[in-house]
Protein backbone atom coordinates (compact mmCIF):
# COMPACT_ATOMS: atom_id res chain seq x y z
CA UNK A 1 0.00 0.00 0.00
CA UNK A 2 2.79 2.40 0.93
CA UNK A 3 4.48 1.61 -2.38
CA UNK A 4 1.32 2.71 -4.14
CA UNK A 5 0.82 5.78 -1.99
CA UNK A 6 4.23 7.34 -2.58
CA UNK A 7 4.01 7.60 -6.39
CA UNK A 8 0.40 8.75 -6.09
CA UNK A 9 1.46 11.43 -3.66
CA UNK A 10 4.36 12.52 -5.87
CA UNK A 11 2.08 12.77 -8.90
CA UNK A 12 -0.37 14.76 -6.86
CA UNK A 13 2.35 17.12 -5.67
CA UNK A 14 3.65 17.69 -9.17
CA UNK A 15 0.10 18.28 -10.39
CA UNK A 16 -0.55 20.86 -7.66
CA UNK A 17 2.78 22.62 -8.28
CA UNK A 18 2.25 22.80 -12.04
CA UNK A 19 -1.30 24.11 -11.75
CA UNK A 20 -0.22 26.66 -9.11
CA UNK A 21 2.55 27.85 -11.42
CA UNK A 22 0.25 28.05 -14.41
CA UNK A 23 -2.55 29.88 -12.58
CA UNK A 24 0.01 32.13 -10.84
CA UNK A 25 1.46 33.37 -14.12
CA UNK A 26 -2.01 33.85 -15.63
CA UNK A 27 -2.99 35.85 -12.54
CA UNK A 28 0.01 38.15 -13.00
CA UNK A 29 -1.14 38.79 -16.56
CA UNK A 30 -4.71 39.57 -15.50
CA UNK A 31 -3.59 41.90 -12.70
CA UNK A 32 -1.61 43.99 -15.21
CA UNK A 33 -4.89 44.85 -16.95
CA UNK A 34 -7.11 44.83 -13.89
CA UNK A 35 -5.35 45.71 -10.59
CA UNK A 36 -8.49 44.99 -8.55
CA UNK A 37 -8.71 41.35 -9.83
CA UNK A 38 -9.45 38.98 -6.95
CA UNK A 39 -9.28 35.48 -8.39
CA UNK A 40 -10.33 32.96 -11.01
CA UNK A 41 -13.85 31.63 -10.93
CA UNK A 42 -15.02 28.10 -11.69
CA UNK A 43 -18.53 29.33 -12.48
CA UNK A 44 -17.26 31.60 -15.25
CA UNK A 45 -15.05 28.70 -16.36
CA UNK A 46 -18.06 26.42 -16.63
CA UNK A 47 -19.78 28.93 -18.94
CA UNK A 48 -16.63 29.06 -21.11
CA UNK A 49 -16.50 25.27 -21.23
CA UNK A 50 -20.15 24.52 -21.93
CA UNK A 51 -21.32 27.42 -24.14
CA UNK A 52 -21.57 26.96 -27.92
CA UNK A 53 -19.69 29.09 -30.44
CA UNK A 54 -19.01 29.21 -34.14
CA UNK A 55 -15.62 27.54 -34.21
CA UNK A 56 -12.70 27.53 -36.59
CA UNK A 57 -14.52 25.22 -39.01
CA UNK A 58 -17.49 27.63 -39.18
CA UNK A 59 -19.76 25.24 -37.33
CA UNK A 60 -21.34 25.45 -33.87
CA UNK A 61 -19.17 23.72 -31.31
CA UNK A 62 -18.33 23.77 -27.59
CA UNK A 63 -15.63 22.18 -25.46
CA UNK A 64 -18.21 19.60 -24.40
CA UNK A 65 -18.72 18.50 -28.04
CA UNK A 66 -15.55 16.42 -27.69
CA UNK A 67 -14.94 16.27 -23.93
CA UNK A 68 -18.62 15.69 -22.96
CA UNK A 69 -20.10 17.47 -19.94
CA UNK A 70 -18.85 14.82 -17.52
CA UNK A 71 -15.10 15.41 -17.35
CA UNK A 72 -14.47 12.12 -15.56
CA UNK A 73 -15.60 10.29 -18.68
CA UNK A 74 -13.71 9.72 -21.90
CA UNK A 75 -14.72 11.83 -24.86
CA UNK A 76 -14.34 11.58 -28.60
CA UNK A 77 -12.75 13.90 -31.14
CA UNK A 78 -15.83 14.93 -33.12
CA UNK A 79 -13.88 15.19 -36.39
CA UNK A 80 -11.70 12.06 -36.27
CA UNK A 81 -13.52 9.74 -33.86
CA UNK A 82 -10.39 9.25 -31.76
CA UNK A 83 -11.02 8.61 -28.06
CA UNK A 84 -10.02 11.42 -25.69
CA UNK A 85 -8.99 10.35 -22.18
CA UNK A 86 -10.85 12.08 -19.29
CA UNK A 87 -9.93 15.74 -18.82
CA UNK A 88 -10.48 15.88 -15.06
CA UNK A 89 -7.22 15.42 -13.13
CA UNK A 90 -9.24 13.50 -10.54
CA UNK A 91 -10.05 10.85 -13.15
CA UNK A 92 -6.82 11.07 -15.16
CA UNK A 93 -3.60 11.70 -13.23
CA UNK A 94 -1.72 12.76 -16.39
CA UNK A 95 -3.81 15.90 -16.85
CA UNK A 96 -2.37 19.31 -15.89
CA UNK A 97 1.07 17.94 -15.04
CA UNK A 98 3.06 19.79 -17.74
CA UNK A 99 2.86 23.53 -18.51
CA UNK A 100 3.87 22.90 -22.13
CA UNK A 101 0.95 20.49 -22.65
CA UNK A 102 -1.54 22.80 -20.95
CA UNK A 103 -0.49 25.76 -23.09
CA UNK A 104 -0.52 23.71 -26.30
CA UNK A 105 -4.09 22.53 -25.79
CA UNK A 106 -5.40 25.87 -24.50
CA UNK A 107 -4.16 27.58 -27.65
CA UNK A 108 -5.46 24.88 -30.00
CA UNK A 109 -8.82 24.36 -28.37
CA UNK A 110 -9.70 28.04 -27.86
CA UNK A 111 -8.94 28.49 -31.57
CA UNK A 112 -11.06 25.47 -32.50
CA UNK A 113 -14.07 26.46 -30.38
CA UNK A 114 -13.85 30.29 -30.19
CA UNK A 115 -11.90 30.89 -33.40
CA UNK A 116 -9.45 33.02 -31.37
CA UNK A 117 -7.02 32.47 -28.54
CA UNK A 118 -8.23 32.66 -24.95
CA UNK A 119 -7.41 35.59 -22.68
CA UNK A 120 -5.45 35.02 -19.46
CA UNK A 121 -8.69 35.49 -17.51
CA UNK A 122 -10.54 32.92 -19.61
CA UNK A 123 -7.74 30.37 -19.41
CA UNK A 124 -7.53 30.80 -15.62
CA UNK A 125 -11.28 30.49 -15.19
CA UNK A 126 -11.63 27.41 -17.38
CA UNK A 127 -8.62 25.73 -15.72
CA UNK A 128 -10.17 26.40 -12.31
CA UNK A 129 -13.41 24.81 -13.53
CA UNK A 130 -11.70 21.72 -14.98
CA UNK A 131 -9.46 20.92 -12.03
CA UNK A 132 -12.42 21.05 -9.68
CA UNK A 133 -14.51 18.65 -11.74
CA UNK B 1 28.93 -20.97 -64.41
CA UNK B 2 27.84 -17.57 -65.67
CA UNK B 3 24.40 -19.02 -66.23
CA UNK B 4 24.28 -20.29 -62.64
CA UNK B 5 25.21 -16.92 -61.21
CA UNK B 6 22.60 -15.24 -63.36
CA UNK B 7 19.95 -17.73 -62.29
CA UNK B 8 20.81 -17.21 -58.62
CA UNK B 9 20.46 -13.46 -58.97
CA UNK B 10 17.13 -13.77 -60.74
CA UNK B 11 15.77 -16.24 -58.20
CA UNK B 12 17.00 -14.11 -55.32
CA UNK B 13 15.35 -10.99 -56.63
CA UNK B 14 12.12 -12.90 -57.17
CA UNK B 15 12.04 -14.06 -53.58
CA UNK B 16 13.05 -10.66 -52.27
CA UNK B 17 10.13 -9.17 -54.17
CA UNK B 18 7.57 -11.68 -52.87
CA UNK B 19 8.95 -11.39 -49.35
CA UNK B 20 8.85 -7.61 -49.16
CA UNK B 21 5.31 -7.39 -50.52
CA UNK B 22 4.08 -10.27 -48.38
CA UNK B 23 4.27 -8.64 -44.96
CA UNK B 24 4.62 -4.99 -44.18
CA UNK B 25 3.13 -2.66 -46.77
CA UNK B 26 4.69 0.45 -45.31
CA UNK B 27 7.38 0.97 -42.65
CA UNK B 28 5.74 1.16 -39.17
CA UNK B 29 6.06 4.36 -37.14
CA UNK B 30 9.11 4.20 -34.87
CA UNK B 31 9.05 7.65 -33.27
CA UNK B 32 7.38 8.10 -29.87
CA UNK B 33 7.03 11.89 -30.20
CA UNK B 34 5.22 11.39 -33.51
CA UNK B 35 2.83 8.89 -31.93
CA UNK B 36 2.20 11.19 -28.95
CA UNK B 37 1.76 14.45 -30.85
CA UNK B 38 0.04 13.36 -34.06
CA UNK B 39 -1.62 10.30 -32.61
CA UNK B 40 -3.47 12.22 -29.90
CA UNK B 41 -6.05 13.42 -32.43
CA UNK B 42 -5.93 10.83 -35.21
CA UNK B 43 -4.40 7.57 -36.35
CA UNK B 44 -0.62 8.17 -36.56
CA UNK B 45 -0.20 7.65 -40.29
CA UNK B 46 3.08 6.08 -41.38
CA UNK B 47 5.46 8.63 -42.90
CA UNK B 48 5.81 6.30 -45.89
CA UNK B 49 2.21 7.01 -46.92
CA UNK B 50 3.14 10.37 -48.49
CA UNK B 51 6.17 11.85 -50.22
CA UNK B 52 8.10 14.60 -48.46
CA UNK B 53 6.65 17.43 -50.56
CA UNK B 54 3.18 16.54 -49.27
CA UNK B 55 4.35 16.28 -45.67
CA UNK B 56 6.01 19.67 -45.96
CA UNK B 57 2.80 21.19 -47.32
CA UNK B 58 0.81 19.69 -44.42
CA UNK B 59 3.35 20.80 -41.81
CA UNK B 60 3.40 24.36 -43.13
CA UNK B 61 -0.36 24.66 -42.49
CA UNK B 62 -0.68 23.24 -38.97
CA UNK B 63 -2.59 26.34 -37.81
CA UNK B 64 -5.46 25.15 -40.02
CA UNK B 65 -4.82 21.43 -40.20
CA UNK B 66 -7.92 20.01 -41.92
CA UNK B 67 -9.81 22.87 -40.27
CA UNK B 68 -8.38 22.64 -36.76
CA UNK B 69 -5.41 24.14 -34.91
CA UNK B 70 -2.64 21.54 -34.65
CA UNK B 71 0.26 23.89 -33.96
CA UNK B 72 3.30 22.52 -32.14
CA UNK B 73 6.09 23.91 -29.96
CA UNK B 74 8.97 24.96 -32.28
CA UNK B 75 11.31 22.18 -31.09
CA UNK B 76 8.64 19.50 -31.65
CA UNK B 77 7.76 20.95 -35.04
CA UNK B 78 11.43 20.64 -36.08
CA UNK B 79 11.77 17.06 -34.79
CA UNK B 80 8.57 15.87 -36.46
CA UNK B 81 9.26 17.62 -39.76
CA UNK B 82 12.64 15.92 -39.90
CA UNK B 83 11.12 12.55 -39.01
CA UNK B 84 8.52 12.82 -41.77
CA UNK B 85 11.11 13.91 -44.31
CA UNK B 86 13.58 11.20 -43.38
CA UNK B 87 10.93 8.48 -43.67
CA UNK B 88 8.72 9.71 -46.50
CA UNK B 89 7.31 7.49 -49.24
CA UNK B 90 9.78 8.28 -52.04
CA UNK B 91 12.63 7.19 -49.75
CA UNK B 92 10.86 3.90 -48.96
CA UNK B 93 10.10 2.57 -52.42
CA UNK B 94 10.98 -0.98 -51.34
CA UNK B 95 7.66 -0.95 -49.44
CA UNK B 96 4.73 -1.82 -51.69
CA UNK B 97 2.26 0.87 -50.62
CA UNK B 98 4.83 3.68 -50.50
CA UNK B 99 5.85 2.70 -54.00
CA UNK B 100 2.27 2.55 -55.32
CA UNK B 101 1.31 5.87 -53.77
CA UNK B 102 4.31 7.69 -55.22
CA UNK B 103 3.88 6.04 -58.61
CA UNK B 104 0.20 7.04 -58.77
CA UNK B 105 0.81 10.79 -58.38
CA UNK B 106 0.40 12.90 -61.49
CA UNK B 107 3.44 14.85 -62.67
CA UNK B 108 3.82 17.87 -60.42
CA UNK B 109 1.00 16.77 -58.08
CA UNK B 110 1.56 17.59 -54.40
CA UNK B 111 -1.17 15.67 -52.57
CA UNK B 112 -2.96 17.47 -49.71
CA UNK B 113 -3.65 14.23 -47.87
CA UNK B 114 -3.13 10.48 -48.05
CA UNK B 115 -6.74 9.78 -48.97
CA UNK B 116 -6.62 12.09 -52.01
CA UNK B 117 -3.68 10.35 -53.70
CA UNK B 118 -4.80 8.58 -56.91
CA UNK B 119 -3.77 5.18 -55.51
CA UNK B 120 -5.89 5.60 -52.36
CA UNK B 121 -8.89 6.84 -54.34
CA UNK B 122 -8.63 3.85 -56.66
CA UNK B 123 -8.23 1.33 -53.81
CA UNK B 124 -11.33 2.62 -52.00
CA UNK B 125 -13.66 3.38 -54.91
CA UNK B 126 -15.66 0.15 -54.69
CA UNK B 127 -16.65 0.72 -51.08
CA UNK B 128 -20.18 1.99 -50.48
CA UNK B 129 -20.20 5.69 -49.49
CA UNK B 130 -22.39 5.12 -46.43
CA UNK B 131 -19.91 2.59 -45.03
CA UNK B 132 -17.21 5.25 -45.20
CA UNK B 133 -19.28 8.07 -43.72
CA UNK B 134 -20.94 6.01 -40.97
CA UNK B 135 -20.20 7.21 -37.39
CA UNK B 136 -17.88 4.25 -36.67
CA UNK B 137 -15.62 5.30 -39.54
CA UNK B 138 -16.35 8.97 -40.35
CA UNK B 139 -14.09 9.13 -43.38
CA UNK B 140 -11.24 7.63 -45.38
CA UNK B 141 -8.79 9.31 -42.98
CA UNK B 142 -9.68 6.75 -40.29
CA UNK B 143 -7.49 3.86 -41.52
CA UNK B 144 -7.71 1.84 -38.35
CA UNK B 145 -11.52 1.76 -38.35
CA UNK B 146 -11.38 -0.98 -41.01
CA UNK B 147 -7.71 -1.94 -41.41
CA UNK B 148 -7.28 -3.85 -38.18
CA UNK B 149 -3.49 -4.13 -38.58
CA UNK B 150 -2.91 -0.56 -39.80
CA UNK B 151 -0.73 0.27 -36.80
CA UNK B 152 1.73 -2.42 -37.87
CA UNK B 153 1.87 -0.98 -41.37
CA UNK B 154 -0.15 -3.88 -42.80
CA UNK B 155 -3.04 -2.91 -45.07
CA UNK B 156 -3.73 -6.25 -46.75
CA UNK B 157 -7.22 -7.33 -47.72
CA UNK B 158 -7.44 -10.21 -45.25
CA UNK B 159 -7.06 -7.85 -42.29
CA UNK B 160 -9.96 -5.61 -43.31
CA UNK B 161 -13.08 -5.57 -41.15
CA UNK B 162 -15.58 -2.85 -42.07
CA UNK B 163 -18.00 -1.94 -39.24
CA UNK B 164 -21.57 -3.06 -39.99
CA UNK B 165 -20.35 -4.90 -43.07
CA UNK B 166 -17.58 -7.30 -42.14
CA UNK B 167 -14.69 -8.66 -44.10
CA UNK B 168 -13.93 -7.30 -47.52
CA UNK B 169 -13.70 -9.71 -50.40
CA UNK B 170 -12.92 -8.38 -53.83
Amino acid sequence: MKILLIPALLLNLSFAAVVDDYLGSLKQEVIKENPSFTGFDAKRGEEIFTSKHIGKKGKEISCTTCHTSNLSNSGENTFTGKTIEPLSPKANSKRFTQIKEIEKWMKRNFNDVYNREGTALEKGDVTTYIINQ
Amino acid sequence: MKYLIFLTIVLNSLFAESYSSGKTDVAPVNNQLYIKECGSCHFPYQAGLLPSNSWNKIMSNLDKHFGVDATLAPEDFATLSKYLNDNSAEKNMQYKRSNRIVSSLLPGQVADSISTTPYMIKKHKEIRKDLITQPEVKGLFNCVACHTTAEKGIYGERDINIPNYGRWED
